[in-house]
């Protein structure tokens, strides 16, 4: 419509990401470092208590998500059931979550609940009591949730390809097996408690709309406790990439095949890290990726296709993920490594370049858009040693990378001869 | 509270404008009154489809997404029974590029064989991915023909079956479009770091001129009364057996709505919900259970599913739920556990207010409603629900003969 044409197009600005400002930190009497991000619109709170306490430190699979499972299932003070109850009915949100390096919960509240949610939250960390009979129930649940995943074309893949990359010794790659659902006890999780949930293992980061008691409350509840200093404990185990790299794992009756191709790779401690990621949105990391734009909509093999760079505390790895029509899946496959090359071998141009550098800036201005998110982005960086210089440092990663430093980059990380390809389907 | 200002423009498009200073971004949230309940039944699954061809490019601009990503937003759309949902956010000072692509792909589509093509295969994968490549994914297939004998609403948005959607031409797609896709057939509204005064602004420029379109009026045909219950068994390659329930209940934020929705949080809100407690802790019958209502603008479901523990069978565990269900009939829910479900009513709101896009997206939706005042007042209408509202609900949808039940069993052998 030439009437359109006739009113342009509107003038794109610069993104701009803005002061990313740091948290203010507090320490309670017993020294556990607490941030504070206090915005926010809502009379709402999130609290997280995080503890060294992941998967890695496991010598048992299961059991470092088990007991962060089981804390709320009993503690001195508390049965199971009253427990939820309560957290239910201060209208809490109450999320727990094991990562492969860390663990801890996550408690949304309303402001007015905070002292009896701080309790509650004292006790379930430091107090629980891990009842036999519910430990019982939740391995039974946990069992059926495992036996569901395992249909899962994108779950084989997914697992056989961590430990194709992190060897089936270490935490970070081994999988779990059916077996382990009775493998645990009180005792054993009694002892991980013991070992990781304490007071020199923990921080607190607070966001939201803060109380303005919130230090005096914190220690009321949290810097009391103190326990005897414990040696530091470490897993023995080492990360060992697998010799075969092509794996496929067979799953009788399914429609589409998942795809893993990747390997093992730099954290957020290595100087390339930061190009690293400016690379991975180009290759598969937004809506406009050379990925999803070849495989999904220009081939429509998929419904979607992503690729990721992810940074964990002993090392890092790349990955590309897919679910296409079974008589696509080779297509696919070659698709992938056709896109890789062409990144090693042919430069990035200019207006690729300043779409992903925008589109960059903008995730960045929606990573701090309100104190939640900005905790958690905060959160992760903090937990590589960073404050949130380490985003600034980004922006202006993303605001300078040129094509030829994007080419070597592919070279280096995503050399063909070293990329893991697992299948399931 | 969230203040809001509307205005209407002369071809019809309703905007409403919340500003937001916190945030440096603007939300745009732009809901079209089509969704899959205004399909042909020999045409399932094309209002989705639609959605995905949105993004296929227009004459003027031929690439849709990356002007976008240029201006540093992002975007996405859902479709469901009753609505088509596009969304972006933008820092603000870009907001006018989120205007010009929103208003283009309003004004005109490029109706491209080859865009068609590639977009019938990705939802074909995605119908494969997320229903039928998926454990228990195929299960709502099933369910919503059991509960609806006439309506749309018997067909999930997906589509009936990965056919009709292969079967989409080019002339239905154009007609499809034409008579939904029009500014007297949508509202737009904006949340964030922007005046009102530059909102409009901004939409008669870029909307104001895209003209007025005959849409085909809505005639559904209305779902009868059922009068008997129905049962339906499927078997499947899957861990465990698998129970899902519905019951017809009102249309949404009608009267009985807001009971009905406590009632799912009464049963199985939180650890603390009955059915959990009952049947996962105490009888061992289930590993989850879950219960929701669908929320449709015509009469919609009151669903409820579980799995189950591979000990338990299936007519014990469907026993075992009437049984919760009949004490919800038999007696008054306790007050703590009213104070309970309308508390964490209330802060599941404040929590989503924190958002700009869940309030751009509320916003549209009351509006669509025909009562944008409902995002301020609707937690009112929660406290104000008491437990003999509840038991009525209760007493009226929950029966047998309002049931339809989905016996999913497992036919594999525990290895």
């Amino acid at each position: 419509m030439s009437e359109r044409r006739q009113m342009g197009k509107p003038l794109i600005r610069p993104v701009n990401t803005g002061i990313i400002p740091e948290p203010v930190l507090i320490f309670l009497k017993n020294g556990i470092p607490v941030y504070l991000i206090d915005s926010g619109t809502e009379d709402i709170e999130r609290i997280e208590f995080t503890f060294g306490a992941g998967n890695v430190f496991e010598d048992k699979p299961l059991l470092s998500s088990t007991t962060n499972l089981m804390l709320t299932e009993g503690t001195e003070k508390y049965k199971s059931n009253r427990i939820n109850n309560l957290l239910d009915t201060w209208s809490a949100f109450y999320h727990p979550f094991t990562e492969r390096d860390r663990a801890g919960i996550v408690i949304y509240f309303m402001n007015r609940h905070i002292e009896k949610i701080l309790d509650i939250a004292g006790e379930i960390i430091f107090h629980p009591v891990f009842p036999d009979a519910e430990l019982k129930l939740l391995m039974k649940k946990r069992y059926r949730k495992f036996l569901v995943e395992e249909d899962k074309v994108y779950r084989l893949a997914a697992n056989q390809f961590f430990e194709s990359i992190f060897g089936n010794q270490h935490p970070y790659g081994r999988q779990t097996l059916p077996e382990d659902f009775g493998n645990l006890d009180s005792t054993l999780l009694r002892d991980f408690h013991a070992s990781f949930y304490r007071p020199e293992n923990m921080a607190i980061f607070v966001s939201g709309k803060i109380h303005n008691d919130i230090s005096f409350l914190l220690n009321k509840y949290f810097g009391e406790i103190f326990v005897p200093p414990a040696p530091a404990k470490k897993s023995a185990l080492f990360l060992s990439r697998q010799k075969e790299r092509f794996i496929h794992i067979e799953k009788k009756g399914a429609l589409q095949s998942a795809i893993r191709i990747g390997s093992p790779s730099i954290n957020k401690r290595h100087e390339d890290y930061q190009g690293l990621k400016v690379l991975n949105v180009i290759l598969g990391g937004y809506f406009g990726s050379r990925l999803m734009k070849n495989i999904r909509e220009d081939k429509g093999y998929t419904y979607g296709i992503s690729s990721s760079v992810i940074s964990l505390n002993l090392t890092g790895f790349t990955s590309i993920s897919t679910e296409v029509s079974n008589k696509f899946t080779q297509n696919a496959i070659d698709e992938i490594y056709k896109e890789i090359k062409r990144l090693q071998s042919e430069s990035v141009n200019k207006e690729e370049l300043s779409v992903v550098r925008n589109y960059m800036l903008g995730e960045l201005v929606r990573m701090f858009d309100g104190p939640f998110a900005s905790a958690e982005s905060f959160r992760s960086a903090w937990e590589f040693g960073f404050d949130n210089s380490y985003y600034r440092r980004f922006a202006d990663r993303i605001k300078s990378i040129e094509s030829d430093e994007l080419k070597t980059l592919t070279q280096k990380y995503y050399n063909i001869d070293d990329l893991y390809e697992v299948t399931a389907g | 509270m969230i203040k809001f200002s509307k205005f209407s423009l002369d071809n019809g498009l309703r905007v409403l404008v919340h500003e937001d200073r916190s945030t440096p971004l603007v939300a745009m949230n732009l809901l079209y009154n089509v969704g899959s309940r205004d399909e042909d039944p020999s045409k399932t699954g094309l209002a989705h489809l639609f959605e995905h061809l949105m993004f296929g490019g227009t004459p003027e601009i031929p690439d849709f997404d990356t002007p976008l990503q240029l201006a540093g937003g992002e975007n996405n759309a859902f479709t469901n029974s009753d609505i088509t949902n596009f969304y972006i956010t933008v820092p603000a000072d870009n907001i006018e590029t989120a205007f010009w692509l929103e208003s283009d792909r309003m004004n005109c589509l490029d109706f491209s064989k080859k865009s068609l093509e590639a977009q019938k295969n990705v939802v074909v994968e995605e119908f494969n991915q997320r229903y039928l490549n998926y454990p228990y994914g195929d299960s709502i297939l099933y369910l919503k023909p059991l509960a609806y004998k006439i309506h749309p609403y018997r067909w999930t948005t997906i589509g009936m079956d990965p056919s009709h959607i292969r079967s989409a031409t080019l002339s239905s797609v154009r007609d499809f479009f034409y008579s939904h896709y029009a500014p007297n057939n949508a509202i737009l509204t904006l949340v964030g770091k922007i005046t009102p005064q530059r909102a409009l602004k901004l939409a008669e420029k870029w909307f104001g001129n895209i003209e007025c379109r005959n849409i085909a009026k809505r005639q559904l045909p209305a779902e009868p009364e059922q009068t008997e219950e129905r049962i339906r068994v499927v078997e499947r390659d899957v861990s465990a057996s698998a129970i899902y329930k519905a019951w017809h209940i009102t249309a949404a934020r009608k009267e009985g709505f807001y009971p009905c929705d406590l009632i799912t949080d009464i049963l199985a809100g939180g650890e603390s919900g009955r059915l959990s407690v009952k049947l996962i802790k105490r009888k061992k019958l289930f590993s989850e259970i879950d219960a929701f209502i669908t929320a449709d603008i015509d009469p919609g479901l009151l669903i409820l599913h579980g799995k189950l523990m591979k000990e338990a069978d299936l007519p014990e565990a469907n026993n075992s739920i009437n049984e919760v269900i009949d004490e919800l009939k038999n007696k008054y829910v306790p007050a703590r556990e009213m104070e309970k479900v309308k508390n964490k009513y209330e802060s599941s709101v404040i929590y989503e207010n924190t958002s700009i896009l869940n309030k751009a997206m509320n916003l549209a939706y009351f509006e669509h409603l025909g009562n944008p005042d409902l995002i301020n007042y609707e937690a009112d209408l929660y406290r104000k629900t008491d437990k003999h509202m509840v038991i009525e609900t209760a007493r009226k949808y929950l029966t047998i003969s309002n049931c339809s039940t989905l016996y999913y069993k497992s036919k594999r052998k525990e290895r």
